[in-house]
């Protein structure tokens, strides 16, 4: 009798290991496309009875199959992979302003005026001539400003960026210190807190793409989240960053004390979209911003030297052509037609010397002139060479950022498939175990019929 | 390996983005022609673009200049050919007026015309072209010569730039033509042919020849002058040309595709992508639950 009960047992225990299978194998399947989730695999174990072998079986619970490396890997990928392409927007929207292939760029308006003054040159006392010189000044100088405008309209933009990417940070942070809260009590209530590790892993990974987000467990078995070389999460507690400016103008990381006051870790920000946003903004706007403003101030201040050495048609001299400060620092925003000539044709000092008004062109001349002369970048090369060399330059930034992007989405879609290989669900493997734990029901349950046609047949036996 | 599902949808969306991109900038290029869209395309080809396009416009610059002011010497040259045919005939005035056997009723008619020479001399030397006067030097807005010759001109010459090293003079000089800058004041030889004929001095008449023919040669040496400048003008224009030239076939170099090899760019990246496409599906339907 004892024999038979305990078969019962045996296919009892079988039925309800079975089907806890197919739930694990059910939960899987349906969430095989969902970002971050890690496949589980229905630990199963044979169930001693006593000392005696020949025990059922009991599901133990749930394996969460995955690799702190590979996760550390995908975190740092992902960080780095955000920045080159957080980067590459800002390098793109850049380069654009500087496309002259339309024949609207900044080169196209600056040949314009070289051109206007030989223009001015062939004929001197032409009101025509005198006023397209004026356009084509004017062309010039709103060329410069908008340009300069985009520039300084996206170095603000940037800033406010980094602001709304740090405030994703400390909200992920907090998000994240909360989940460490539910695992904690999840974990003391017994509960293997699989769907809220999953979603931590999830907000890690998620915050990598903001920031360079490294993290590690404790001694007391704690989740620590450090970004930018800061702990931000320590068990169940956040701190926040914030962002500043330095004095010239750059991007500050502040991460917040908690009594008050912060730290600069601006240094440790290696990775993110904040990273690529810094870069971008700090260095690479910096840098075409700071060339073009030398651009234009080199030609605005040489084309003011040798206007003012020239006479306008009404006799006046020692006029600027341009109103431009007395150093480049935004000369492309700040620049404009002199009021010494605006709106006054007349006033384009083509002559060299008032006893040669109207018709005296040497200074139109000496003005194209400085279309060859070595005026820009410290006197060492022509205008046209320094713009040919800005954009020589932006280009090759960019060409470098778009391989960086490519780059960088390839070693992180490698790692990617590395985590996939490793945590995600396959569906063929999840039918191939459903089909399994499928039979093994049915075979268990079978097992209960043959348990129950014995019993049957021995009490038909004992009960004549 | 283990692949998953995800991993084959990932690999599959990844091949076609990559090929769509490159097949989309082929496109791009084979419809517009342009290879250098952006600076990041070929950063020294662009870079070169840029230096290029500032030498072509500026030989633009100089073409236009050439053009513009080689009609006023054309004007110049072709005034000064009148000038110079007009104190022809005034010597041949000069020459009747000094025969012997006319009287004084006879010179005083051909003083008229010795007069009206000079009249009409007066009018050429103050010809008007596109850039103002063309013998008044830089005062180009004022009539260089009055009523009876006299010069409120300059000497000052017209410079441009037309590609030399140094600007050319563009302007023919009405001082060195037509006042004693240049030696002779021509009008001043024509007034005393004039007076010599009216008043029936016969060896007055015949000390103005001397005078006569020196002025001529004066405005013929000033002629040649422009015709020089003219093939300064036609030297430089040419030259100019052959960089224009240059720097387009360097621009379309640069910048431009090459059509044959950006359409079968195009057509082989065409078939990649249809290839992909029809690999991704086969690749998408290998699952083994649709078997079951």
């Amino acid at each position: 009798m004892a024999g038979l009960t305990q078969l019962l047992n045996v296919a009892r225990d079988a039925l309800t290991a079975q089907s806890y299978g197919l739930n694990v194998t059910g939960q899987n399947i349906s969430n095989a496309s969902t970002p971050g989730y890690v496949r589980r695999v229905a630990l199963l174990e044979t169930q001693n009875l006593g000392s005696q072998s020949g025990g059922g079986v009991r599901a133990v619970g749930l394996d969460r199959v995955t690799n702190d490396f590979i996760e550390r890997r995908e975190n740092q990928a992902t960080g780095t992979s955000s920045a080159a392409t957080a980067r590459d927007q800002t390098l793109a929207s850049i380069e654009a302003l500087f496309n002259d292939g339309g024949g609207t760029g900044l080169g196209t308006a600056l040949n314009d005026v070289f051109a206007s003054f030989s223009a001015l040159a062939a004929n001197p006392n032409d009101t025509t001539t005198r006023s397209n010189v004026l356009a084509a000044v004017g062309a010039f100088t709103d060329r410069a400003n908008a340009t300069g405008d985009t520039l300084a309209q996206t170095q603000i933009d940037l800033k406010q960026q980094a602001q709304d990417t740090v405030e994703q940070v400390n909200q992920r942070a907090e998000e994240i210190a909360k989940l460490d809260m539910q695992i904690a009590q999840a974990t003391m209530q017994g509960d293997d807190a699989s769907d809220l590790k999953d979603q931590r892993t999830q907000k890690i990974l998620n915050m990598s793409g903001l920031i360079n987000t490294h993290t590690f467990t404790d001694g007391s078995g704690n989740t620590v989240v450090q970004v930018a070389g800061t702990t931000i999460v320590d068990g169940q507690h956040a701190r926040t960053l914030s962002i500043d400016l330095n004095a010239d103008g750059s991007l500050k990381l502040l991460a917040n004390q908690s009594g008050g006051g912060s730290s600069e870790i601006t240094q440790f920000l290696t990775g993110g979209k904040l990273a690529g946003i810094k870069e971008a903004r700090d260095k690479d706007l910096f840098d075409v911003s700071q060339k073009l403003n030398a651009l234009v101030f080199d030609v605005a201040s040489a084309l003011n030297t040798q206007h003012a050495l020239g006479v306008g048609a009404d006799g006046g001299s020692g006029r600027n052509l341009f109103d431009v400060g007395a150093t480049s620092t935004n000369a492309a925003r700040d620049v404009r037609v002199s009021v010494d000539v605006f709106d006054h044709p007349d006033r384009i000092a083509a002559a060299s010397s008032v006893f040669s008004t109207p018709g005296g062109s040497d200074n139109a001349v000496a003005l194209s002139k400085i279309f060859d002369t070595h005026i820009a970048v410290g006197n060492s090369k022509t205008a046209a060479q320094a713009y040919g060399d800005l954009i020589g330059s932006i280009g090759s930034t960019r060409a470098n950022s778009q391989r960086d992007v490519e780059t960088q989405a390839a070693i992180l879609s490698q790692v990617q498939s590395m985590h996939q290989s490793q945590s995600g669900v396959s569906l063929d493997e999840e039918m191939v175990n459903l089909t399994k734990f499928q039979n093994a029901y049915q075979a268990a349950s079978k097992m209960i019929g043959v348990a129950d046609q014995l019993m049957q047949t021995l009490l038909n036996t004992v009960g004549r | 390996m283990r692949v998953t599902e995800q991993m084959r949808y990932d690999n599959v969306a990844n091949n076609l983005s990559q090929l769509s991109s490159r097949q989309a900038k082929a496109a791009q290029e084979a419809q517009t022609g342009v290879r250098v869209n952006l600076p990041s395309d070929d950063p020294i080809a662009a870079a070169q673009l840029a230096r290029l396009t500032a030498s072509q416009s500026q030989v633009t610059a100089r073409r236009s200049t050439i053009s513009s002011v080689r009609g006023d010497a054309e004007l110049a040259e072709s005034s000064l050919q009148q000038a110079s045919d007009l104190m022809a005939s005034a010597k041949e005035l000069a020459m009747q007026g000094g025969s012997g056997i006319l009287g004084a009723n006879e010179r005083a008619t051909l003083a008229l015309q010795v007069k009206d020479i000079r009249n009409q001399l007066i009018g050429i030397a103050n010809t008007k072209g596109t850039a103002g006067y063309l013998f008044a030097g830089s005062a180009s807005e004022s009539k260089p010569f009055s009523d009876i010759g006299a010069f409120s001109g300059n000497d000052d010459a017209h410079l441009v730039d037309i590609g030399n090293s140094t600007p050319s003079a563009v302007n023919a000089s009405g001082a060195k033509a037509f006042t004693s800058a240049g030696g002779r004041d021509v009008f001043a030889d024509l007034d005393a042919l004039y007076n010599a004929l009216n008043s029936n001095d016969e060896s007055a008449i015949g000390a103005s020849f001397d005078g006569l023919d020196r002025s001529r040669s004066q405005i013929t040496n000033a002629q040649a002058a422009v015709g020089i400048t003219l093939n300064k003008l036609d030297a430089s224009d040419s030259l100019q040309s052959a960089l224009d030239l240059q720097n387009s076939k360097s621009i379309a170099d640069l910048g431009a595709t090459d059509p044959a090899k950006a359409y079968s760019t195009l057509v082989q990246l065409n078939n990649a992508l249809q290839q992909s496409v029809s690999v991704g599906k086969s690749i998408l339907d290998l699952a083994a639950f649709k078997q079951f």
